[in-house]
């Protein structure tokens, strides 16, 4: 019995001091359990957040990004619309992203301000130039959709 | 929590007091070849334990370790799991037990609390830290996404894999809500690479202009490559010891006053608005007509709840006024001004006032990142909270001079030192503090050190 090896080889990046590749191939999964309905609403255009059911609790707003159970009082949360009209409360221009970025640069970032919605969540600005206070509308991504958080953007309103 | 309950802002205690006797590290760099991560770590060790004036032997000094804590920020980077484990074994300390403590950007200051607690408690009496980050086995780029993996990966990540955006974020609103010129943001870049000139430690000395910092390019507008901190490979370590260990080993320990920790909501976009937590010399109405909505995005509650409990565990009335040095976790220049107004050095929306006044500079009230800090110095993750810590601790011991200012320190790391060093020793320091920092203000550590 002999063993060989069947895998290629590192190649050598430098010799001394001694520097060689570390390659990686493979891939993970990514799970959203309960936040499954957030990303299928998404497909159907509609932008779902949270809300706590506990008539007991201080937080009766809107979450978005949603959450399962209320931070506040942990009880479960229910799903509700929220709205799809709101304004920017602040932006950047991604000009160098980190790698595994899927949208062409530059890509003007925006943290977005909603009515009712107690959170002020990350998104992109699909079209124009941002300007804080700018009202700003949903866009969602149903063709070739990337079923991750790119898939909803906001567009001049 | 937008309201604090009975328990939620009590002052920490230490069961006894906690000392620190010694500190060290390497050189940083943005690659560093020469050297594998557990072989980073002995060099670091070693500088703490050899060169610190103990009154004993490296032996000796073995023979009196029980317990150690370990710092690395990202088992991504190094590609090696449980790090800490070959690290432990490098350095000749199995079997004693051992863990290691990751919080982000602030895992070095944890490091250090989760040490101070293992001394403060009576469960061990010597005690070191070590904390690194080998950052130099990916590109800046991959880097980036791997740092980026901290934030919400459901919501946040994916947007741009960068942190200086989500930083920026935060910068763009701080600049909308409190008029800051670009020069003064400048400033503090200029401040602390020029600094990181008279360390034979630093990543990137550099002599720059506040027009060189205004006409560098965008990373994430409002900030530019200059405002933005280093990514580097190094390693830091110190010591901590109960009181009748630290007079054992040396005859100049610090003591560890306070070290405090605070938390925020990981994505910034879950920050509700709530009445600000005011510090102790802040008077009652101090923000009674504040405009806007705090924390918001231009305030880190994290860094103020940290700075809260810190300063009223040490008895510190007036931070300005008390305290000889600070290091705060320069990441980036805006959040190096929010970080003045989360401490107290100015009230909020006046941050700017700090360094504008000069206060900053060595020569001012509280110099600031005399050790050129994250942007001029280093930021190898894990190692930077101790980094922070052991310049603290040399500049109380009026050790300044002796692990910067030696023609041989520089020798050792392939430098000459510089004809124009500066003596960047504060004169007769006797309180400092260093702030750690994750996230966009996810976690925070606040130390305060205090010449026994
Ligand atoms: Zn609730």
């Amino acid at each position: 019995m002999s063993v060989e090896l069947v895998a290629p080889g590192c190649e050598v990046l430098n010799l001394s001091p001694l520097v060689i590749e570390n390659v990686k191939d493979y891939f993970h999964v990514h799970t959203y359990g309960g936040l499954t309905r957030f990303f299928e609403g998404l497909r159907a255009s509609r932008l779902l957040g949270t809300r706590c059911t506990n008539r007991a609790c201080e937080e009766h707003r809107i979450w978005l990004p949603p959450r399962a159970y209320c931070p506040d009082c942990l009880r479960p949360m229910e799903w509700v619309e929220a709205p799809q009209r709101g304004e920017i409360f602040t932006h950047t221009t991604v000009e160098y992203p980190g790698s595994n970025f899927k949208l062409s640069t530059p890509c003007p970032l925006i943290s977005v301000s909603l009515e009712g919605v107690c959170t002020k969540m990350m998104s992109y600005l699909k079209d124009g130039r941002p300007e804080i206070g700018m009202k700003i509308r949903a866009w969602f991504r149903t063709e070739n959709p990337t079923h991750t958080i790119l898939d909803l953007a906001w567009v001049p309103a | 929590m937008i309201t604090f309950g009975e328990g939620n802002l009590r002052i920490p205690r230490f069961g006894k007091p906690v000392y620190i006797v010694a500190g060290g590290m390497t050189d940083f760099r943005k690659t560093y070849p020469e050297k594998a991560t557990e072989e980073l770590a002995a060099e670091a060790l070693n500088m703490a334990s050899l060169e610190n004036d103990l009154k004993v032997s490296m032996p000796e000094f073995k023979r009196l370790v029980n317990f150690c804590v370990y710092s690395q920020f990202a088992d991504h980077f190094g590609d090696q799991l449980l790090a800490a484990a070959r690290v432990h074994d490098a350095l000749g300390f199995d079997p004693l037990g051992n863990f290691e403590v990751k919080t982000g950007g602030a895992t070095g200051g944890h490091a250090v609390l989760a040490g101070a607690m293992a001394v403060a408690s009576g469960y061990a009496d010597v005690v070191p830290v070590v904390g690194w980050e080998r950052m130099d086995e990916v590109s800046t780029r991959q880097g980036n996404s791997y740092i980026a993996s901290a934030a919400c990966k459901n919501f946040e990540s994916e947007l741009g894999w960068m942190y200086a955006s989500y930083y920026a974020l935060m910068a763009q609103r701080y600049l909308y809500e409190n008029q800051v010129p670009r020069e003064t943001l400048a400033k503090i870049t200029v401040k602390n690479h020029r600094y990181a000139c008279s360390s034979p430690f630093s990543q990137n000395p550099m002599k720059l202009t506040e027009q060189e910092v205004l006409e560098n390019k965008m990373v994430s507008d409002p900030l530019s490559f200059l405002e933005c901190c280093l990514m580097s490979t190094g390693a830091a370590a110190l010591v901590l010891a109960d009181e009748a260990m630290a007079f054992k080993l040396t005859d100049r320990p610090v003591r560890l006053a306070a070290i405090c920790s605070g938390t925020h909501t990981l994505r910034t976009a879950d920050r509700r608005p709530m009445a600000v937590l005011r510090l102790p010399h802040e008077p009652e109405n101090l923000y009674r007509d504040r405009k806007w909505d705090w924390p918001g995005f231009s305030a880190f509650l994290a860094t103020r709840m940290a700075a809260y409990l810190a300063y009223q565990m040490a008895g510190i009335g007036n931070p300005l006024e008390e305290l000889d040095l600070l290091e705060t976790h320069d990441a980036f220049t805006i959040s190096d001004i929010q970080t003045y107004e989360d401490i107290g050095l100015r009230p909020y929306g006046r941050g700017r006032e700090f360094i504008e006044s000069g206060e900053a500079y060595l020569g001012g009230k509280l110099p600031t990142n005399l050790s050129g800090g994250l942007l001029g110095a280093m930021h190898a993750v894990g190692a930077t909270g101790i980094f922070q810590i052991v310049e603290v601790l040399w500049q109380l011991q009026d050790k300044w001079a002796k692990f910067h200012a030696d023609p041989k320190m520089w020798e050792r790391f392939g430098k000459v030192m510089p004809g124009d060093i500066e003596n960047l020793q504060v004169p007769n320091a006797r309180r400092g503090a260093a702030i750690s920092h994750a996230g966009t203000g996810s976690h925070v550590t606040m130390a305060i050190l205090e010449r026994a």
